[in-house]
């Protein structure tokens, strides 16, 4: 009898431990290692690829109608506002009077960071102990996030190098070694290949991903600057990435003057 | 020479003959040949203004002094940068400035563009060294 | 009695330990791990050379004599007087390029394990005369739009990056990361991304083809076994470097996956097609990669397609005056 006390005092500590610890594991996804998993189909919930800024609806070219018209939509930039040096501004007018033929995206060219997770298509996350790649549907851009020791950008790339730590529950990717082509938006939103990006995700539930990330770019952006928005898990556990090579759709807008005038 | 040597030499002419008949040099994704003109080499004495270190070709810029003393610019198409990154190369190590030689083969379309057949410094080592192949185990013995 | 407890307990104690030793990493869920940075460069042609006949596998000897012989046939560096000869512009210094160190492990004397004579099967005749029309279609029309061109030079897709994955000169680096649901095979030509997933799902329906295909996988034992449909039917499919050939829309592969090593997953691909009289299978074995994968961003980059669809037409125009 004298075991007794002690031992309702073990069972009720391992009782609370274990409702402690369930509490923690099915709060989020968890890998083996006990880190948050990230696996899944994701898509933001945004207009941010049409306007990272708030923005009324208006006209595309007109013979498409309604079908490329810009849609409204909030902005996801915390103060609405990106912090131009005046040459940037100038650039992102001139950018956003030629959107419909300097577009990357019109060419079929990949995202960059962070646009490619805000465009209006699925990306889909490869998650396990030591590894995590990123696939994004348009245009198959991919990127592998490094979850070990750093690694260095030696030469310039469209989606840049990505290395990540954790913070807590929180991933934290940065960005370098972008070579300035892309564009942030279809606004003509933009940055050089001096940027910088962090990134922040952290799961909301097993089927969200708040995530943030800070620009940072001396040559560009009189400071550094942050967006937010939510990526939704794709709720159908079968659905994976389709191809979407949109490669081939442009080769006529790039290619044409050098087609043989006889061809079709 | 004994019958197993004789073997030997004509084992290793037959299969010397059937891989330069299988695949010469030619490159991978891009039949060369259509895009420039093998009666047209050139060997052009340069110096490089810049590097687009991209795929699926990087492009070396090079200023080229005619006799006449007029500055040409030229375009020379090289390689896929990955496998130099992957023997050391970033995007700092050939600077502006380099002197260069590139023999290579005039664009069909008529341009100052030229692949880069071979690209050597003034002296004559090769600008690009080469070494044993990334990742691969090495057979001993294997010529480089 | 004792050393007979002994033998009982503590030889299959040292037998574990010795199958452990041989046994397949394990994923944390306990599925064989095919992770990591492989690549699968090779010396060893896809087709035996005709003139080895018989020969299935070299001696070391051999194998070193022809890994000499065919570092030096595909040498850049090694030919530029021959090739000035013989009028071939041929492409740039050796240093660009890294089509490998060895012969496969097996010495044999070509990728294609079967049919037993390591060639590809013969077209049925239907297929030969469609090859006929499609190379003389090839020759008339070189380049009249990208349409008529490679698709790697297309930048829409290189041999690593599909089923069966063929090495190409350079970049045969392969990133694989697994997770319960999923192999996923990123290839370094064209960023190409192979999502296959393993729980069972069908494939998706006929009218979806994509230039990847369509994979699913299955483990047997410690074998993860692919089936690839769904397959863009192109002329170009094959490439130029492996294999120049016809597909139909009944193509089909098969491949294995199988880490016999810890730096080495031996890969299997059988090709299923009717254009061929009977089905051939490649074997390829990939080896660690230590670097990582750069970035080829292939269509952001491409001035070679829009040089060659120019060259050609400065061709046809210089024909046509000196018709004059």
């Amino acid at each position: 009898m004298r075991f007794t006390l002690p031992l309702l005092v073990a069972c009720a500590l391992l009782a609370l431990h274990a409702r402690a610890q369930g509490a923690h594991e099915t709060d989020v996804p968890r890998l083996s290692n006990g880190k948050p998993n990230f696996s899944g189909v994701w898509q933001a919930l945004t207009t941010a690829n049409w306007n990272l800024l708030t923005h009324g609806a208006s006209a595309g070219p007109p013979e498409y109608g309604a079908l490329l018209s810009t849609p409204p939509g909030y902005g996801i930039v915390d103060g609405d506002e990106i912090p131009y040096l005046p040459a940037a501004a100038e650039q992102q007018q001139r950018n956003y009077e030629n959107r419909f033929k300097d577009d990357p995206e019109l060419k079929c060219y990949m995202p960059g960071v962070p646009r490619a997770n805000y465009m209006p298509y699925p990306l889909q996350i490869f998650h396990s102990d030591d590894r995590m790649l990123v696939a994004y549907q348009f245009a198959g851009a991919a990127r592998i996030v490094n979850l070990g020791k750093p690694q260095p950008s030696a030469i310039d790339s469209w989606m840049g190098v990505s290395n990540a730590h954790w913070d807590g529950d929180t991933l934290v990717v940065e960005v370098i070694g972008f070579n300035g082509q892309a564009w942030l938006d279809r606004a003509g939103n933009h940055a050089s290949s001096a940027l910088r990006v962090v990134e922040r995700y952290k799961l909301a539930g097993s089927d969200a991903i708040d995530y943030s990330a800070t620009l940072e770019d001396p040559k560009t952006f009189s400071r550094p600057w942050t967006m937010h928005f939510r990526l939704v898990r794709n709720p159908d556990r079968r659905a994976h990435l389709m191809e979407f090579k949109c490669v081939p759709f442009t080769e006529q807008l790039l290619y044409g003057e050098f087609y043989k005038r006889t061809a079709k | 020479m004994s019958m197993k040597e004789q073997a030997k030499v004509v084992l290793c002419a037959t299969l010397a003959i059937a891989w330069w008949s299988f695949a010469g040099t030619a490159d991978a994704h891009h039949a060369f040949s259509t895009e420039f003109d093998a009666s047209k080499p050139v060997t052009l004495r340069g110096t490089i203004t810049t590097v687009e270190w991209i795929n699926p070709h990087a492009f070396i810029h090079l200023d080229v002094k005619r006799d006449d003393g007029v500055v040409e610019s030229w375009m020379i198409e090289a390689g896929s940068p990955n496998t130099l990154v992957r023997r050391g190369l970033t995007r700092d190590s050939i600077p502006p400035g380099t002197q260069v030689v590139v023999f290579g083969y005039r664009h069909r379309n008529g341009s100052n563009t030229a692949n880069g057949r071979d690209v050597t410094l003034p002296d004559g080592r090769r600008l690009f060294i080469t070494s044993p192949g990334t990742g691969a185990p090495a057979a001993p013995d294997s010529a480089q | 009695m004792k050393s007979y407890l002994v033998v009982s307990i503590a030889l299959p104690l040292a037998l574990t330990g010795f199958l452990a030793d041989a046994q397949t990493a394990r994923t944390p869920w306990g599925a064989p791990d095919l992770q990591g940075t492989w690549s699968n460069a090779t010396l060893t042609p896809l087709q035996r050379p005709a003139e080895l006949k018989d020969k299935e596998f070299f001696t070391p000897e051999e194998a070193k004599a022809y890994v000499r012989q065919r570092l030096s046939a595909v040498s850049g560096d090694e030919n530029i007087q021959t090739d000035k000869q013989s009028g071939n512009v041929g492409s740039y210094n050796d240093a660009w390029m890294d089509r490998g160190n060895d012969v496969v492990p097996t010495r044999r004397t070509s990728l294609i394990v079967d049919p037993k004579n390591g060639r590809v099967p013969p077209f049925t005749p239907d297929a030969q005369r469609q090859f006929e029309r499609d190379q003389a279609h090839a020759k008339e029309h070189p380049a009249d739009t990208p349409e008529d061109r490679y698709l790697t030079e297309r930048c829409i897709v290189f041999g690593g990056g599909k089923a069966p994955m063929f090495p190409e000169p350079y970049n045969n680096n392969y990133y694989i990361v697994q997770t319960p649901d999923y192999v996923t095979i990123m290839a370094e030509l064209n960023h190409e991304v192979r999502i296959i997933p393993i729980d069972g799902r069908p494939h998706f329906p006929s009218q979806v083809t994509q230039w990847v295909g369509d994979s699913r996988g299955h483990w047997e034992g410690d074998t993860l076994v692919v089936e690839t449909t769904n397959q863009k039917t192109n002329r170009h499919f094959y490439g130029v470097q492996m294999l120049d050939s016809l597909m139909s829309d009944k193509f089909r592969v098969v491949e294995q996956f199988t880490r016999t090593a810890p730096d080495q997953i031996r890969y299997r691909a059988t090709v299923y097609d009717p254009v061929f009289t009977a089905p051939w299978t490649v074997e390829l074995f990939m080896h660690p990669q230590t670097g990582d994968l750069v970035e080829y961003a292939c269509h952001e980059g491409n001035y070679g397609l829009k040089g060659l669809l120019s060259a050609v037409r400065e061709d046809e125009k210089h024909a046509a005056e000196g018709k004059k």
